[in-house]
């Protein structure tokens, strides 16, 4: 696979080794690093999606049509400012998303979790779901896993776990 | 290159580095480079050229990438090209899925790459979010800090939903869209006007402009002309009930024409317009060209009040559907502060205005000649709403400010409002005798009665000129003669059904205003229970003022016109009014209705709390 047969600007028509298929614009293609740089989505859209590829890893390539170079060198302007407060706000974002997944739990107990917390303020405290800081949802989380809490509060979470997994059956029933 | 001989080692590739959070963007570049330089100086022991940190490079591909691409891969220590330098600057702090040679795929934050001789990727917050052939030392489910993937192990890096630069950056972006709103609000409000309305109106911003500047002097209002929010806050400040009132006005035409009502609202505020130049001149029967004219300046009022309030009314236009909302809510309140205060009047009017822009525009064209159909439309939310605002602003200024509070784009208007102010007094008299002719003339009374105040929300009105002047006529009865212009549109109401053929009815009688009337109409009805009254004041406006709307409005002003339907119609207005309350069922109904018949004939006062109270319950509960 030669850089050279990698013009700029061509929609080509890519498949991996690995079994990816796509299609994409050439922005660029680099030799040092043999990595081919795609564009997809439209070409007018405000966002794309940009593959880096390397390109040991074409299958094969169609050529679909030949484009002018999507990049305008005159409109190559980078903030870095903007990149590093969007990395960290990607990171903060990241941080706090992070804290909603369970650890060593099953998927069901994460997408009860997940459901919870649409209702209720939930964390984790290990494998065991939180809720409203006093009542706890243990596995397996059923309704007679739960336990603490006032009366009140119990029941309440007692019922929203029977409803959502309600849901999930229904879900899963439907799947 | 993937070289060949070269064993699969997954876990010995994917270092998982975990930093405390102390640690230094630049130590961690620092740190990371070393790695990928070791990995990438693996074997080679080339000397590589290595840009000390992190920061450093992207400056430097920012330098290049500002150069242009002009020498891609030639640049002395850059081993890459420049375009994959600038994609790679491009993903940074993205989310993307990096896909490894095992076909396990790790997804995390693009922190940064080694782009000497091989293609390194750090990730930050990673995830393995598909498991690969081989091992890992990154177990399913868990977030690794940081990330670093060799070259040898990477397959490809897909980001999605990157914001090329070509497209503009999210901060370049920003501030153009702001920017772009406020020339957006001026373009909409020109469409509605017309290539003609167009010209003038920008003419007349600028001349409006100049206006607001005076008036808000002359307010007191600070002359922060340039922020519009300041503007409206400081008009909330300022006991100005008049700028205040002007620039409500101008909110609810800026909403009217933001909306799809824009063209009829437009239309409304040209009546409106017309309508003040006509009480003015006196010239109602004279002829709609004039009015024309008038309107085109009032809307140019409205729409230098527009562009102040650009950025605020953007949001409306946006939310239309929700503005109607609340402006039904805004309507209800608005009643209820008319009775008891000012400033739930102002958040009223806003919506008041949306809502009814559609109906004043109708009702506008027709309340210039047909002052019931206006009031009709817009009447009940409106007449409320007017009522309120010329209660408001005979009151207190201060109200008119908690309601720019309530309603942001209240705010922004308010500017708009000032500047309508300034011009407003000249026109309010006229706005009053047009479309209002019936709200109107009873606001002037009104304002007779509270001079300052009265002027102010004259003024208002004027600029507000279609929207209110259905409400300015729902007002306008509320306030002096408000009972009575409530109740012709009350009349109205009972005549729902009628409404658009009023519209065009009172559209060819009172002028080319009119013509925006219909579609407003529709849209008022779709809007709310108030636009159903507002047909129905139509047909009663029609079938009892249908003559006299026109004529009667000419030699008597708007209130003399108003009175005439309400009196035509004054009874069984009162119960159509109830009818149509049902939106105000919801809240007002009866006893808004009772208390516009009683308070047609007598003064504010009792018109307004009634209306209030009545308005305000119901709408709210209606919106609720």
């Amino acid at each position: 696979m030669e850089g050279e047969e990698f013009a700029v600007g061509c929609f080509l028509s890519i498949k991996t080794t690995l079994g990816d298929e796509f299609e994409g614009q050439i922005i660029t293609f680099d030799r040092l690093s043999n990595i081919l740089v795609l564009q997809e989505g439209p070409k007018s859209g405000p966002r794309r999606n940009i593959r880096l590829l390397k390109a040991n890893y074409i299958k094969e390539f169609s050529l679909l049509r030949q484009d002018e170079d999507p990049l305008d060198v005159k409109k190559c302007f980078l903030d870095l400012t903007s990149l590093q407060a969007r990395e960290d706000c990607a990171i903060r974002q990241a941080e706090a998303d992070s804290e909603r997944f369970g650890v060593g739990v099953t998927s069901e107990a994460q997408s009860l979790f997940d459901a919870l917390s649409k209702t209720l303020p939930v964390r984790w405290d290990k494998t065991v779901i939180v809720v409203m800081n006093e009542v706890r949802v243990s596995s397996p989380y059923l309704p007679e896993s739960v336990s603490g809490g006032t009366p009140a509060a119990n029941e309440r979470v007692k019922k929203v776990l029977e409803f959502e997994r309600k849901r999930m059956q229904v879900r899963g029933a439907s799947q | 290159m993937l070289k060949k001989g070269c064993k699969f080692h997954v876990p010995s590739c994917l270092a998982s580095i975990s930093f405390s959070n102390s640690y230094s963007d630049l130590s961690f570049s620092l740190y990371i480079h070393r790695e990928l330089q070791k990995v990438a100086s693996f074997g080679t022991e080339r000397e590589i050229p290595i840009e000390s940190t992190e920061k450093q490079r992207r400056t430097r591909c920012k330098r290049e990438t500002e150069m242009g691409l002009k020498n891609r891969a030639e640049e002395e220590n850059c081993s890459m090209n420049e375009a994959l330098l600038f994609a790679t600057v491009c993903i940074i702090g993205l989310p993307v899925d990096v896909h490894l040679k095992d076909g396990s795929v790790y997804s995390g934050i693009f922190h940064t790459a080694s782009v000497e001789e091989e293609y390194g990727i750090v990730l930050k917050k990673a995830k393995l979010t598909k498991k690969g052939r081989c091992a890992t030392n990154v177990t399913n489910g868990s977030v690794v800090e940081t990330l670093v993937i060799l070259a040898g192990d990477f397959v490809q890096v897909v980001a999605k939903g990157v914001p090329l630069p070509s497209d503009g950056f999210a901060g370049n972006t920003a501030h153009g869209n702001g920017e772009a709103a406020f020339d957006i609000v001026p373009s909409s409000a020109n469409p509605l006007n017309g290539a003609n309305r167009f010209t003038k109106s920008t003419m007349d911003k600028r001349k409006n402009n100049r206006k607001r500047n005076s008036v808000q002097n002359e307010n007191g209002f600070t002359p922060a002309k340039s922020g519009k929010e300041h503007e409206g806050e400081n008009l909330r400040q300022n006991p100005m009930g008049n700028a205040k009132e002007v620039v409500y006005q101008k909110s609810d035409r800026t909403n009217i024409e933001e909306g799809k009502d824009a063209s009829s609202a437009t239309v409304a505020g040209r009546q409106v317009g017309d309508d003040s130049l006509q009480l003015l001149q006196d010239e109602y029967d004279q002829k709609f060209e004039f009015h024309v004219e008038e309107s085109a300046k009032e809307v140019k009022h409205s729409v230098s009040s527009l562009d102040a309030c650009l950025t605020q009314v953007k949001p409306v236009e946006g939310a239309h559907a929700e503005m109607t909302i609340k402006l039904l809510l805004n309507g209800a309140p608005h009643d209820a502060p008319v009775v008891g205060k000012l400033e739930n009047q102002c958040c009223e009017r806003p919506t008041a205005t949306d809502i009814y822009q559609d109906a004043v525009c109708s009702g506008v064209s027709i309340s210039s000649s047909p002052v019931t159909a206006v009031s009709s439309e817009s009447c009940q939310s409106s007449l409320a709403t007017q009522a309120a605002i010329v209660s408001s602003q005979s009151l207190e200024s201060n109200k008119n400010s908690k309601e720019f509070k309530l309603n942001p784009g209240a705010k922004i208007f308010s500017p708009s409002f000032a500047s309508a102010i300034s011009a407003a007094p000249p026109i309010v008299p006229t706005v009053a005798n047009v479309s209002y002719v019936p709200g109107n003339s009873p606001m002037v009374a009104v304002v007779g009665s509270e001079p300052e105040v009265g002027i102010g929300s004259f003024a208002p009105r004027s600029s507000t000129p279609s929207k209110f002047v259905s409400y300015g006529n729902i007002t306008a009865a509320h306030g002096v003669s408000g009972s009575q212009f409530s109740q012709p549109i009350v009349g109205h109401v009972g005549s729902r059904t009628q409404p658009l053929r009023y519209a065009g009815q009172y559209h060819p009688v009172q002028a080319v205003p009119a013509y925006l009337n219909p579609n407003s109409q529709a849209v008022m009805f779709g809007r709310m229970g108030q636009l159903i009254y507002v047909p129905v004041s139509h047909d009663l406006v029609q079938g009892a003022a249908a003559v006299s709307p026109v004529p009667a409005c000419p030699p008597l002003t708007p209130h003399h016109v108003q009175f005439p339907k309400h009196q035509g119609s004054a009874p069984g207005q009162a119960l159509q009014l109830c009818l149509p309350q049902p939106f105000i069922a919801g809240g007002q109904q009866p006893l808004a209705v009772p208390s516009h018949i009683p308070f047609l004939q007598p003064p504010f006062p009792a018109n307004r709390p009634i209306q209030v109270p009545g308005s305000n319950g119901l709408y709210s509960t209606k919106l609720q």
